[in-house]
Formats: structure tokens, C-alpha cells, sequence
């Protein structure tokens, strides 16, 4: 955990124990902080804006009732996360699981969306939609939310030798799925490369 | 579990490490090990390549539009409105367990009037069963709070402006509560309690019991 993490879980927390004591201003702004980072993880178990909303709301439900049990044992995003987690499969049971690839290739993407984005966007979608929904969760966990493995047993309720074995799994189905670069220089290289 | 088959021991390694160093929570011996081995090594350079790619690729924000003010406020509606949940029927048997506890009270302590149909005079039932009716303390007031108020919130009210329920409900809902402890009534509690959220009404209680 960096420092800003350390930062922005201090301020979670202050934000729960508000909310325990009813304070809905303090609900409001924990809601729009996670707002971005819960409609992209759901975003990999379902394609529904609806359906996404429904649970976020459900999570956040829970999160306002339980505020007060918080303890503290993991962050607080890696207990939000688990309960948007649980939420979103239940919600899948409920609605039917939808894959993620159905309507990849479709004009969904907004206007304004660079071409670069939407060109690295087909990428990925390409690459995920062979994943089973368990192998996306713990991609975007990993890769987008940037949690360790041991947040994302807690998240997913699971060994932490299940999450090494679908994390295993999904890198090598993408890397048998992706295309190669085709020569194109990687975007905005990391450092290391 | 098994590995690609054409890659070695190193190489192995360097696959393990690679989704930490690109989300920063790789030490920086285990970073240097890494770039070390991807200067050597054209195989993982390119594998490197493809998960700076996803790692990329996937912090881009959703595509699929979702209005967080919209979805906001129904929570917050949710919250506020009556019988959407179980919670809130936990709640409401909090409230019943109040009432039982409450009527036993009434034994004990006298009655403020609140007018005919506000505290209603089937009470008296309870109050026949008492014996001699202790006055309530000067000040004491009458609060009936809204169906939805939930009972943290009416603890934390009561918490807030130090009172303490003597009695009720009753059958409109009317609590009577006192100033916890020793201390006198403040004047304001009852503008107080008048302008709070979910407090439907609040009148002191004549003083005659
Ligand atoms: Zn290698």
C-alpha cells in the first residue's frame, strides 16, 4: 500500500464511521468516489447500465447498514468491492448471466471516445470475452483496481491459491487470444519495458 | 498448473512478477530482477509488452453510461422510504419490543395529557394496573416521530439533545420523554425537536398529570 492509499483508506474510513451514525452527506460522497471504479468492475460481469446501477445501489445499501461493523481488518475499498462482488453475482442470478462479448463488436462506444481508446477497447473485449466471468473479475481486480492477491481472496471469498490459478489461466488464454502488437509500439510504455 | 512450455526457470519467474511491478507493489529488488531479465530476454520483453497493454487497456473508464447523480438519489430515496427492506422491518420489531417495554412503564408513571386523540385514552388500561401515579418531571414533552424514522436515528436524536423515553408509544405513535439525568429541560429542546427530520410532532405536556 502506498502512500496514497494509505491516504484515501484513512479518508474511507472516516466516511464509514460518519455514515454509522446516519450521516448521509458522508454516504453521498463515499458513493461518488467509488462510483467510477464500481461501474467498470461490474462492467466485466455484466453489459447492462441498469443492472449495474441495481448494484451498485444494493452494495451501497449494505454498506450504509453495516458501516458500524467495519473493523478495520482490510481496506475499505476491498470491502466495498467484496460487497459489490457478492452483489453482482446475486443480481446475475437474478437477471440471467449476461455475457460480457454478446454485443462487443456493436456501436456502443460514446462519440467523443478517441480513436486510439477504442481501437485498445476491441483489444481488450476481444481478449476478456474468452474469459469465464470468474478470470475477468480477478483481471480487473489485479490489472484495473490494482489489489494484491490476498485483497482479492478477501473479495472473492476464495483461497488465495483459487486466484493464482484464474489469474494464471486468464493471462494465458489472452495471451493466446490477443493479437500480437503488429509491430505498432506499445502505448504509453511502462518504464520497465 | 504448467507453464508454456518454452520457457525456462527465469522466465517463470519473470511471468509472476510481471502484474505486481506494472501495478507498483513489487519490490524494488523484485522490479530490478525483472527489467534485468526482460533486457535479455525477447520473449518476455513481448509478453511485458502485452500486459502493459491490458493493464492499459483496462483502466480505461466504462463505456457504458451510468448517471451517478441519478443513481444517488433513488439510494437515498431507498433509504428514506418506508417497507423496502428487511432492515427495516428489523427495525419495526425494535419498535414493537419498545412499545411492550413501554407499556409496562406506564405502570409506573403517570400520563401527560396531549389533547383527546393524541394520546389516547386506552392507556388507561395499563394505568389501572399502577399504583399511585408518579408525577412526570416539569418539561416534559410529547414527540411523535414519523413512521420512517429509523431507530438509530431516533436514538441518536434522543442521544443528541439528552433525553430519555419515560413512556409510550402509545396508539398514535406519541413517546413522552424528559431531559436525561438530573438536568433541567433546555428551552430549545423542543424547537428542536420540532425542526428535526422525521419528527412529525413534538408538544409539552401539560403540566397536570
Ligand atoms: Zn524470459
Amino acid at each position: 500500500m502506498n502512500e496514497a492509499d494509505i491516504d484515501a483508506d484513512a479518508t474511507d474510513r472516516m466516511l464509514l464511521q460518519r455514515m454509522s451514525a446516519g450521516d448521509r452527506a458522508a454516504l453521498a460522497v463515499l458513493y461518488r468516489s467509488y462510483h467510477g471504479r464500481l461501474c467498470r468492475f461490474l462492467s466485466r460481469l455484466t453489459r447492462r447500465p441498469d443492472v449495474i446501477e441495481e448494484v451498485i445501489n444494493d452494495c451501497f445499501w449494505i454498506a450504509w447498514q453495516k458501516a458500524g461493523t467495519f473493523h478495520g481488518d482490510s481496506r475499505v475499498s476491498t470491502w466495498i468491492i467484496g460487497i459489490a462482488y457478492r452483489c453482482g453475482l446475486k443480481a446475475l442470478r437474478q437477471h440471467g448471466d449476461e455475457p460480457v462479448e454478446e454485443d462487443m463488436q456493436e456501436d456502443r462506444f460514446p462519440a467523443h471516445c478517441p480513436d486510439e481508446d477504442r481501437e485498445l477497447r476491441d483489444w481488450l473485449a476481444k481478449g476478456l470475452s474468452r474469459l469465464s466471468a470468474d478470470q475477468r473479475v480477478v483481471v480487473e481486480l489485479v490489472y484495473g483496481l490494482g489489489h494484491t492477491l490476498d485483497d482479492v481472496a478477501v473479495i472473492m471469498q476464495c483461497p488465495v491459491g483459487t486466484v493464482k490459478a484464474r489469474l494464471f489461466h486468464a493471462r494465458v488464454k489472452l495471451r493466446n487470444t490477443l493479437p500480437a502488437l503488429a509491430g505498432e509500439p506499445p502505448i504509453r510504455k511502462e518504464s520497465m519495458s | 498448473m504448467t507453464l508454456p512450455t518454452d520457457i525456462g526457470k527465469d522466465c517463470a519467474r519473470a511471468w509472476e512478477a510481471m502484474p505486481w511491478s506494472l501495478q507498483n507493489s513489487a519490490s524494488h529488488e523484485q522490479d530490478e530482477w525483472l527489467t534485468q531479465h526482460l533486457s535479455q530476454c525477447e520473449a518476455c520483453r513481448g509478453e511485458f509488452e502485452q500486459q502493459s497493454r491490458l493493464r492499459l487497456a483496462i483502466s480505461l473508464p466504462s463505456d457504458i453510461p451510468v448517471d451517478a447523480d441519478a443513481g444517488l438519489r433513488r439510494l437515498l430515496a431507498r433509504i428514506d422510504a418506508p417497507d423496502t427492506h428487511a432492515a427495516h422491518s428489523r427495525a419495526r420489531t425494535s419498535w414493537v419490543t419498545r412499545a411492550l417495554v413501554a407499556a409496562v412503564l406506564v405502570q409506573a408513571i403517570g400520563i401527560g395529557v396531549l389533547g383527546a386523540r393524541l394520546w389516547s385514552e386506552n392507556q388507561a388500561d395499563y394505568r389501572t394496573l399502577s399504583q399511585a401515579a408518579a408525577p412526570l418531571p416539569a418539561g416534559a414533552i410529547h414527540v411523535v416521530p414519523d413512521d420512517t424514522m429509523k431507530l438509530a436515528d431516533w436514538n441518536s436524536l434522543l442521544h443528541t439533545l439528552h433525553l430519555q423515553v419515560v413512556n409510550g408509544p402509545n396508539d398514535v405513535g406519541a413517546y413522552t420523554v424528559v431531559a436525561s439525568g438530573s438536568s433541567a429541560m433546555p428551552r430549545d429542546t423542543l424547537q428542536k425537536l420540532r425542526t428535526t427530520h422525521g419528527i412529525r410532532l413534538a408538544e409539552p405536556v401539560a403540566s397536570a398529570p
